[in-house]
């Protein structure tokens, strides 16, 4: 487990304009550049909010990357159901 | 004369970026007092807007992550959110104001970080939008750890406050104090969407009451458990009680907005 790497990633892709759009360009490029675990790349690659949030990353570093990623409020509070 | 204004708001994005989720009397209710204190704001006239702010890893991250920084840039960017629906765009700083608050700390014994460079997130650039949204008054962020434990205490940020508002109060500008930051909410988090209304009206209650010694007596661990991850934000108002501890808060409004997820507050402080 590399959960400073994974939310490393997460924090550059949220904050910088320029490294977003080298990971929508290829994220499976992208990836390659953080020491990160098969499990944590696949959670990754398929935005699965659910296994992101279970390995520990940020809230305030998992919200705002499923909202690029196009997740709606309905479908993250879905994934997250029975965590409370 | 030098602080001439002093607010503290609460900056949930859905405010902008989901605004219509909102119940749309508490949404108009909310905002148009949002609007109106940006008016006072600049009815004052402030040379410069001193925000007591948090951020969401818009700038710092786990390899160094500081209790408090100010902000000493001639300008800064936001928001750095692209679903925010705020257009981008550059608040100008204060860097003097800026250098002297830092000389000042580090001779009176606090020790914040400086930064000549950051990125805006939501947490100042929406409240700039509703009370500087010319973007035409200098801004200095000072911004608290609220984000990641360990976090400064409320005691701490209390005395960091009332550090900041005396030098203020010295200063040749004309200085608005703004803080930014809570009610009650859990961002992002399975419990996204819960809002503890009690705890919120209670927290009010002290800060309309000046009931100094219960602001700070809040700790980490009450407010996590009854305020959530996001309730950590309110060291800046308890810093901002200290900063015009002689001024009366006065309550404009409060609504739990469910859609945006937080308790959502705005008090106004009367010299």
């Amino acid at each position: 487990m590399s959960l400073y790497q994974l939310q490393k990633l997460i924090y550059h892709v949220n904050r910088e304009a320029a490294q977003r759009e080298r990971y929508r360009q290829d994220p499976a490029a992208f990836l390659k550049g953080y020491e990160l675990s098969e499990a944590e790349s696949a959670a990754l690659l398929n935005v699965d909010v659910r296994m992101l949030y279970t390995m520990g990353v940020h809230s305030l570093l998992l919200r705002p990357f499923t909202l690029l990623n196009k997740i709606s409020n309905e479908d993250y509070a879905k994934a997250l159901k029975g965590l409370e | 004369m030098p602080i001439v204004f002093a607010c503290a708001a609460s900056h949930a994005p859905g405010m902008t970026a989901w605004t219509e989720a909102a119940p749309k009397e508490q949404a108009e209710h909310f905002l148009g007092n949002y609007r109106k204190l940006g008016a006072s704001l600049a009815a004052a006239k402030p040379d410069a807007i001193v925000a007591l702010t948090v951020e969401h890893w818009a700038n710092f991250f786990l390899n160094n992550m500081p209790a408090f920084c100010i902000g000493r840039a001639d300008h800064y960017d936001g928001p750095i959110e692209e679903w925010l629906r705020i257009p981008k765009g550059r608040v100008p700083g204060d860097a003097p104001l800026a250098a002297a608050l830092i000389d000042a700390c580090l001779d009176g014994g606090f020790d914040p970080t400086f930064s000549d460079e950051l990125l805006l997130d939501h947490a100042t650039y929406l409240p700039l939008h509703f009370l500087n949204p010319d973007m035409a008054v200098p801004v200095v962020p000072v911004i608290i750890n609220t984000l990641t434990p360990p976090m400064p205490t409320a005691k701490r940020c209390f005395a960091f406050g009332q550090f900041l508002g005396k030098v203020l109060q010295d200063s040749p500008k004309r200085i608005a104090m703004i803080a930014t930051g809570g009610l009650s909410h859990w961002p992002g988090e399975a419990k996204h969407g819960k809002i503890n209304v009690p705890f919120d009206k209670k927290f009010l209650n002290n800060l309309i009451a000046r009931d100094l010694d219960r602001l700070t007596a809040y700790s980490h661990n009450e407010i996590n458990a009854e305020a959530g991850s996001g309730g950590h934000e309110i060291r800046t108002w308890i810093a901002l009680a200290g900063a015009v501890e002689t001024w009366q808060p006065e309550l404009l409004a409060y609504e739990p907005v469910v859609p945006w997820a937080t308790g959502c507050g705005l008090v106004t402080f009367n010299p």
